[in-house]
C-alpha cells in the first residue's frame, strides 16, 4: 500500500488570512473556559444556543432524525460537564464538539443494535476525543483550522458534494456513488482529489 | 513512525465515525503507533469541525435553554462526561493480560492465536491475534474479503514487502501471500478479517473446511 506520506502534490497552497487571531475563533475558546473555569451559564447560553441547532442539523444529516433531540442533549451535556477537559492547544471548540458528537452518535447506532458482547467496548477507546499531541503548537492550529474554514469553500462543487455526502451524511461510498449516479471509482478519485487539496492548503500552514 | 499506514479514504471515514468498529479497532492501535495518520485524524477532525459550523441550523423542537438547564441539574453525572483525553493502546482495553502474558492458543507449532472475535461485538468479522514464531512462515493464503494486519511487536515479509512494529497492511481478494516473520524475535499481530481467508497451497487447501469462522 502506498504511503500518503509519499503523494507528491503540485497544487498551489492559498495564501493564508492574515497571521492575526481570528475573533470568531478565540470567543468560542474563551466562553468554554469560562464554562469550565466559572460553570458560568450565561456563557454556555450562547454556545447552546448557536452549537444545539447545529449538532440538530448534523443528527438529520446522519439519517437519524427520529432521535436528533435526543443526541442534541447528549452532546450538550457532555460539552457543560467536560468544558474542563477542552484544551484549546488540541482542537478549535467546533472540532471538540464535533467529535462529541461523532462520538455519541456511534454510542446511539451501538444500542439501537442492541449487540451483546463480552466485554463492552467503550466508543472512547476506538474514537479518541482530540489528544495529547505535540506536533502543532497552538496559534498553528487555530490559524490551520481557520484556513480550513475558508478552503472548504474554494473546493469545485463535485468535491464538495462527496465529501459532504460521505464525511458528514456518514453514507457508504456505495450509497453516495448510487445517489450521485457515478461509478464508485469517480466518487473515490473525487475524494482523494479534494482531499489532496485540503491536506495541502493545511500542510503548508503547519510549516 | 511506521512506513506503512491506511489509505486517506479509510482514516475520512474512520473520523467520521463511519468505519465498521473492527476496522476502527485496527486503524486506532496503528494511530496510536503512527503520528503521522494522527495528525492526518486531526485534520480531518478540523474539517469535521468546519463542516459543523457551517451546518445550517436546525430548530430544536422542544427544549429551550432554560428547559434544558433544568432537565441536566436533574440528571446524576455519569455516562456523559467522558472526554478525557488519553494516549493508551486500544487493545489495553480488550486484553485479559498483557501481550507478553496472552493465553495463546495454539494453532500450529509456529502460529498461536488469541481470538477477539467474541470478546468484541464483530459480527461478519473476525478479529484476532496472531503470533508467528521468529523465521517462521506462515502457509500462502488468499481472502474472500480485506485483511487488514497491524504489526505491534517484530515484523514480517511478503511477496510485497517487509513491514515492521507499527505497519498498517491491508490486503484484498486480489493478493496471496505468504508472510515470513522476521528472525530475530516472534511477530505478533492484529488482524481483521471482513470474510474468511483460505488456504491455496496443495497441503493446506485440506486445512480450509476446519478453520475456525
Amino acid at each position: 500500500m502506498a504511503s500518503p506520506a509519499a503523494t507528491p502534490s503540485k497544487v498551489r497552497p492559498m495564501t493564508a488570512p492574515g497571521g492575526q487571531k481570528d475573533p470568531r475563533t478565540q470567543k468560542w475558546i474563551d466562553l468554554l473556559h469560562r464554562v469550565a473555569r466559572e460553570k458560568d451559564r450565561t456563557a454556555f447560553r450562547e454556545i447552546y444556543e448557536y452549537f444545539a441547532p447545529r449538532v440538530k442539523a448534523y443528527a438529520i444529516n446522519q439519517g437519524i432524525s427520529q432521535q436528533a433531540d435526543e443526541l442534541v442533549q447528549e452532546v450538550m451535556t457532555s460539552v457543560w460537564r467536560s468544558a474542563d477537559k477542552y484544551t484549546d492547544s488540541l482542537a478549535s471548540v467546533s472540532t471538540w464538539i464535533f467529535t462529541i458528537a461523532r462520538n455519541q452518535r456511534i454510542d446511539l447506532l451501538r444500542r439501537n443494535g442492541r449487540m451483546k458482547a463480552e466485554i463492552k467496548v467503550e466508543t472512547e477507546e476506538l474514537w479518541q476525543i482530540p489528544t495529547e499531541d505535540n506536533t502543532i503548537s497552538s496559534i498553528q492550529e487555530l490559524s490551520a483550522q481557520r484556513h480550513l474554514q475558508a478552503s472548504i469553500g474554494e473546493l469545485p462543487e463535485e468535491q464538495m458534494i462527496a465529501v459532504r455526502k460521505v464525511y458528514y451524511e456518514g453514507k457508504t461510498h456505495q450509497e453516495v456513488a448510487a445517489e450521485l449516479d457515478i461509478p464508485l471509482g469517480t466518487l473515490k478519485g473525487r475524494l482523494r482529489l479534494s482531499m489532496q487539496k485540503l491536506r495541502v492548503m493545511l500542510e503548508a500552514k503547519e510549516l | 513512525m511506521s512506513g506503512y499506514h491506511p489509505d486517506e479514504i479509510t482514516l475520512m471515514d474512520y473520523s467520521a465515525g463511519t468505519l465498521p468498529m473492527p476496522q476502527s479497532l485496527a486503524v486506532a492501535v496503528h494511530l496510536f503507533m503512527c503520528q503521522h495518520c494522527r495528525s492526518q485524524v486531526k485534520q480531518f477532525n478540523n474539517l469535521g469541525g468546519a463542516l459543523l459550523s457551517q451546518a445550517e441550523p436546525r430548530e430544536l423542537e422542544v427544549q429551550g435553554f432554560d428547559d434544558f438547564m433544568a432537565d441536566m441539574d436533574k440528571a446524576p453525572v455519569s455516562e456523559a462526561a467522558k472526554t478525557h483525553a488519553r494516549h493508551v493502546n486500544p487493545l489495553q482495553a480488550f486484553l485479559p493480560q498483557p501481550l507478553d502474558r496472552i493465553d495463546w492458543h495454539k494453532q500450529t507449532r509456529d502460529i498461536h492465536e488469541y481470538d477477539l472475535t467474541k470478546v468484541l461485538e464483530a459480527k461478519g468479522f473476525r478479529i484476532a491475534l496472531q503470533k508467528i514464531r521468529a523465521g517462521a512462515r506462515v502457509p500462502e493464503h488468499s481472502h474472500k474479503g480485506q485483511e487488514l494486519t497491524v504489526i505491534l511487536q517484530g515484523g514480517f515479509s511478503d511477496e510485497l514487502g517487509v513491514y515492521h512494529a507499527g505497519d498498517f497492511i491491508s490486503r484484498d481478494p486480489s493478493h496471496s501471500h505468504t508472510p515470513t516473520a522476521l528472525q530475530n524475535e516472534d511477530c505478533i499481530c492484529l488482524t481483521v478479517l471482513d470474510a474468511p481467508i483460505y488456504f491455496v497451497g496443495r497441503f493446506y487447501r485440506l486445512l480450509n473446511p476446519f478453520l475456525r469462522w
